[in-house]
């Protein structure tokens, strides 16, 4: 019984200096190319959130997510450039980017598996199109140019600092609120509709309704980040949000291992991280940069493709193991015969 | 609108249509094997069209060979990639396969391009000459080449299914597999074939189309997405159901152009959408219940 205290008070542990560390990187980090890849980071890590959501906790893919993406950006950024305020321009994205999950969510309800993935794809191409077609509101492939950095009234994060600090700011609530229901009721639920819909639905819970409420939250996120990145780049055009944004995303979940959040976040970090190493590793040759830059779709491929081979508990089912492996030897030092 | 004009948009219509359908049967066949969706298929299409073209410019081999070369090459890919990736995790759930499948056309695509580079690369017509004029509208001689294949693609696969042994196993292999096991049909064997015989049918397409439209390693997954609303559309069960649902969905794309060309390219992902909205069943089959 010792096993289970010692395996909390290092997940804490691991929490707060994680938590440390994100707080003091704009303080500590002066390499404006690394804040700037910590930012993206950031980004990826709300949109990720959701994904992880849907993909582990509800067993339901998406290959699409590149469109709520592009949903929240181009709404915030249009509107932020007609002169909305920020938080507006920032609800308004979010509620479009959740209005377009619903319409996705209702019909495809009763697909599951191989169809949701082709119709969540087959959404994410038309939204795709539409962003390069309505000229009008999206600028075409020319994109949209100027938008405003976010900011309330006098409080404006225009620096690279307190650009980095308000998108950690949501990506930490995020992830804290999805460790919340995760571990809560809802996450028992939608790992239930996970092992078997029928069964759950035997068991009294609402697949339906809490398929379509997973998808239209993890919609939403993809919005928030995509407000988020429309802000912090301040120019958008189609070429970001295509089916490649997607599968990356996919990547980044399936690497950190199914079913696991922490494990989502790894992912997302060490896959944003991929193409900019010489950010973190010093001496790294730029002819290894860019090859690694080269290769990047290859290495989603063979990650994905390995991943589901031999690994598909992902990183967290190695980091599960190693845990497990610590908390028996505590009990054995401790005198307890394990 | 004229006779003439409108007998050129269904020449059009069922030029794409079979190309649709040949993606359509790769999907179909496939899926009845194993009930996969091979989000890689779109890469057997783009795969054959570049090998093809490889061959002939790169290795000065004769058209006719570099075709067949390519097409052969593009099934023994299909097949090793069906040992290799999808076998050991035959009895996973949907979505590590789809995800292993996914990850397969990342890695075709991106193979390609650092095998071929990233140009758009041409392919002389198989026989090159003027049009066929046909009341008004005219005919390439490579769209009469495409036809060729789809016809005899769907004779070689009637022949196939209900002639040979092996045929007869895939059939009994779509109507249920665990029976088919049971009855002593190696049905690792009918998945393998499948996977084989899907890439080929990709990789024809491919071919027959890229001297008309050039190929790059990039036009996979948009041509996957029309060969699946195909597929969809004939329901994802018979062959000639799929052959179908193509020609269909090369028709309804060209019906739209006289209205809008720019929106020629979302028919397709509406018509996939709709379908899998509507009637996931596909358009000519009948829907069964979910047994626990």
């Amino acid at each position: 019984m010792a096993a289970v205290p010692a395996t909390r008070t290092l997940r804490w542990a691991l929490a707060a200096i994680a938590g440390g560390l994100v707080l003091a990187a704009p303080f500590v980090v002066t390499d404006k190319y690394l804040l700037r890849i910590l930012t993206f980071v950031g980004i990826n890590l709300i949109m990720v959130a959701g994904l992880s959501l849907l993909f582990g906790y509800a067993g339901q893919i998406s290959l699409g997510h590149a469109a709520f993406y592009g949903l929240g950006a181009y709404t915030s950024g249009f509107l932020a450039k007609l002169g909305v305020a920020w938080p507006l321009a920032l609800v308004a994205g979010v509620a479009a980017a959740a209005l377009g999950g619903l319409l996705l969510a209702l019909p495809s309800l009763r697909l599951k598996g191989h169809y949701l993935a082709m119709a969540t794809l087959g959404f994410g191409e038309i939204m795709l199109f539409f962003f390069t077609e309505t000229e009008v509101i999206t600028g075409g492939s020319n994109g949209l140019r100027g938008i405003p950095p976010a900011g309330l009234g006098p409080l404006v994060a225009d620096t690279p600092q307190t650009k980095y600090l308000l998108v950690w700011a949501v990506a930490c609530v995020v992830l804290l609120l999805a460790a919340n229901v995760v571990r809560r009721r809802p996450g028992r639920a939608l790992r239930a509709i996970h092992g078997s819909e029928m069964a759950a639905q035997a068991c009294g819970i609402d697949t339906v309704r809490m398929k379509v409420q997973v998808f239209v939250i993890s919609a939403a996120l993809g919005g928030l980040s995509g407000v988020l990145y429309a802000h912090y780049v301040g120019f958008i055009s189609p070429s970001t949000f295509t089916l490649h944004y997607s599968l990356v995303l996919v990547t980044m979940v399936a690497l950190g291992g199914m079913g696991s959040l922490a494990g989502a976040v790894a992912g997302t970090v060490l896959l944003t991280m991929l193409p900019y190493a010489d950010a973190i590793i010093p001496g790294l040759s730029r002819a290894t940069v860019e090859l690694l830059q080269d290769w990047e779709s290859d290495i989603h491929g063979m990650v994905l493709i390995l991943v589901m081979l031999f690994m598909p508990g992902g990183l967290a089912g190695w980091g599960r193991s190693f845990l497990a492996r610590i908390s028996v030897r505590r009990a054995r030092s401790a005198g307890g015969d394990a | 609108m004229e006779a003439s004009e409108l007998l050129q948009l269904v020449i059009a219509g069922l030029k794409n249509g079979s190309i649709y359908a040949l993606l359509a049967l790769g999907f179909t066949i496939v899926y009845a094997a194993t009930n996969v969706i091979n989000f890689a298929q779109g890469e057997f299409y783009m795969l054959g069209g570049m090998l093809a073209v490889f061959a002939f410019s790169g290795l000065n081999v004769p058209l006719v060979a570099a075709v067949a070369l390519a097409v052969v090459t593009v099934a023994g890919i299909g097949a090793l990639f069906e040992r290799l990736a999808i076998r050991p995790r035959k009895d996973a759930d949907p979505m590590a396969l789809i995800i292993i499948t996914v990850g397969g056309s990342l890695v075709f695509a991106s193979v390609a391009r650092h095998l071929f580079g990233s140009d758009a690369l041409p392919l002389p017509e198989f026989t090159p000459g003027p049009s066929f004029v046909f009341a008004g509208a005219a005919i390439e001689r490579q769209t009469i080449w495409i036809w060729v294949i789809v016809t005899a693609t769907v004779i070689g696969l009637t022949l196939l299914y209900n002639r040979t042994r092996l045929g007869r196993a895939m059939r009994a292999c779509m109507e249920n597999r665990e029976a088919a096991r049971l009855m002593g049909i190696d049905t690792a064997r009918v998945v393998m074939v499948s996977f084989a015989l899907a890439a080929a049918l990709g990789a024809l397409a491919g071919v027959a189309v890229t001297p008309l439209t050039s190929t790059r390693f990039d036009i996979g997954a948009g041509i996957a997405v029309k060969g699946f609303a195909a597929a969809i559309l004939g329901g994802l069960g018979s062959p000639l159901a799929a052959v179908a649902g193509g020609l269909l969905l090369g028709l309804i794309e060209q019906a739209v152009i006289p209205f809008s060309s720019v929106l020629k390219d979302v028919v397709a992902l509406a018509v996939l959408l709709l379908v899998l909205f509507v009637r996931p069943q596909g358009l000519f089959r009948r829907t069964r219940k979910e047994k626990v």
